[in-house]
């Protein structure tokens, strides 16, 4: 897979950190503005009434300074703010920011970013197994199939650290979301639950999370996914390179209207009644392909 | 060319009694105009009013000062507001056997 032929980003500050495929399809510094990430709602038909209770909690990312009550403002990696994506103050809470893209042709992609994962300052402790999970879907689709990679970072469960990274290859059995008025096409599956997670090999990792809620590291995770096959090809997180030859994604039969689908999910999971926030300064997605 | 997002803050979240929004950053923005529509009610929600709460730290509030009336269903709300710092919210108290299906709307512009 060939890494950015034109190195002249070598020597820019922005990019130099960054380690993208031949071609950048977006590079998104949240310092910018919201640059297309937004909110999920679940799929309905007729109300709201009819959005699987999973999807509920989730509403739109903000771009934040970083403001704690001991320090003010933490600010960003590069500028002042970055994108903050925030739990409900429940266990399991799960919200979620997406950019939505369609591919051009079916290629080895990335996703790069320099994140931050920290629960709500709301007591005077460690608070370090507070924040439950934050995570990275794609959600996929090719004449024939509908893939779902997901990988994420079980920072803690029940009170417990767990500190390592998982996958979903599991399918969430997809429900009618119309009600009795039903126009048969718009179904939903709350694929970003609590279950289904299972172990990557080698997948404990420590983060760097710095004694306190209101200090934040900047951390980098890359992810690779080849189109073609619709297999992992990478995965990393600082120093940590994992090995992606047993994951899988989820993969199910095509669903109506949704050719060429690429999104790119951000998700933050609470794992106590406090917060979880997900903040990430910004995202490099990027993908090698030839249009001839 | 100016930043500026309408953020849905809750989406038929049902309101009863005590209730406030989930606190939203707003350091970036320079102005707001928050809108209050009812999707759905029981007993006389449109009895109370909501008003506008303002933090430090997304976790202390206090009164801004602005007040919006709790609409009737399929009605809306808004107030205009400016200097609001970091974290907004919006809070409100309904009477006893009242609730309502929230649709709670930022629109911030920088």
């Amino acid at each position: 897979m060939a890494t950015a032929v034109n190195r002249a980003f070598w020597s820019d500050p922005d990019l130099s950190k960054f380690n993208p495929l031949s071609r950048i399809i977006a590079f998104d510094q949240f310092s910018k503005g919201f640059r297309g990430y937004t909110a999920l709602v679940g799929n309905y038909e007729h109300t709201l009434d009819n959005v699987l209770p999973g999807f509920r909690d989730m509403s739109q990312p903000m771009l934040s300074n970083g403001t704690h009550w001991d320090t003010g403002s933490h600010g960003g990696h590069d500028g002042t703010y970055s994108l903050k994506i925030a739990s409900r103050p429940r266990p399991r809470s799960v919200n979620m920011a997406l950019k939505r893209f369609t591919f051009r042709k079916a290629c080895p992609i990335q996703i790069e970013t320099y994140f931050a994962l920290k629960p709500e300052a709301t007591d005077l402790t460690l608070s370090a197994s507070d924040a439950g999970a934050f995570g990275l879907v794609l959600d996929l689709q090719d004449n024939e199939r509908r893939i779902m990679p997901h990988i994420r970072y079980l920072n803690a469960l029940n009170g417990e650290r767990i500190e390592k990274w998982q996958f979903k290859r599991t399918l969430e059995p997809a429900k009618d979301v119309g009600g009795d008025q039903s126009l048969g096409e718009t179904r939903s599956h709350h694929h970003f639950g609590a279950d289904g997670w299972e172990d990557i090999p080698g997948g404990s990792q420590q983060l760097c999370y710095n004694e306190v809620p209101t200090k934040y590291n900047w951390h980098y995770f890359k992810m690779g996914f080849d189109l073609r096959t619709m297999s992992f090809t990478s995965l990393q997180c600082n120093d940590r390179i994992f090995d992606v030859s047993s994951l899988e994604p989820m993969r199910m039969p095509a669903w109506p209207n949704l050719n060429c689908l690429f999104n790119v999910c951000w998700t933050v999971e609470a794992d106590s009644h406090k917060r979880s926030f997900l903040y990430l300064d910004s995202v490099l997605v990027s993908g090698d392909w030839e249009d001839a | 060319m100016r930043e500026s997002i309408t953020a849905v803050v809750a989406r038929g979240d049902t309101w009863s009694g005590v209730v406030a929004s989930e606190p939203y950053d707003v350091a970036w923005a320079s102005e707001a105009v928050v809108f209050l529509r009812s999707l759905g009610a029981e007993g006389h929600p449109e009895q109370a009013r909501a008003w506008i709460q303002i933090s430090p730290d997304g976790m202390r509030w206090i009164d801004e000062g602005s007040m919006l009336p709790i609409p009737r269903v399929d009605e809306i709300a808004s107030v205009r507001l400016s200097n609001f710092g970091t974290y907004l919210r919006v809070m409100t108290v309904l009477p006893e056997g009242s609730s309502f299906k929230a649709l709670l709307t930022l629109s911030l512009k920088e």
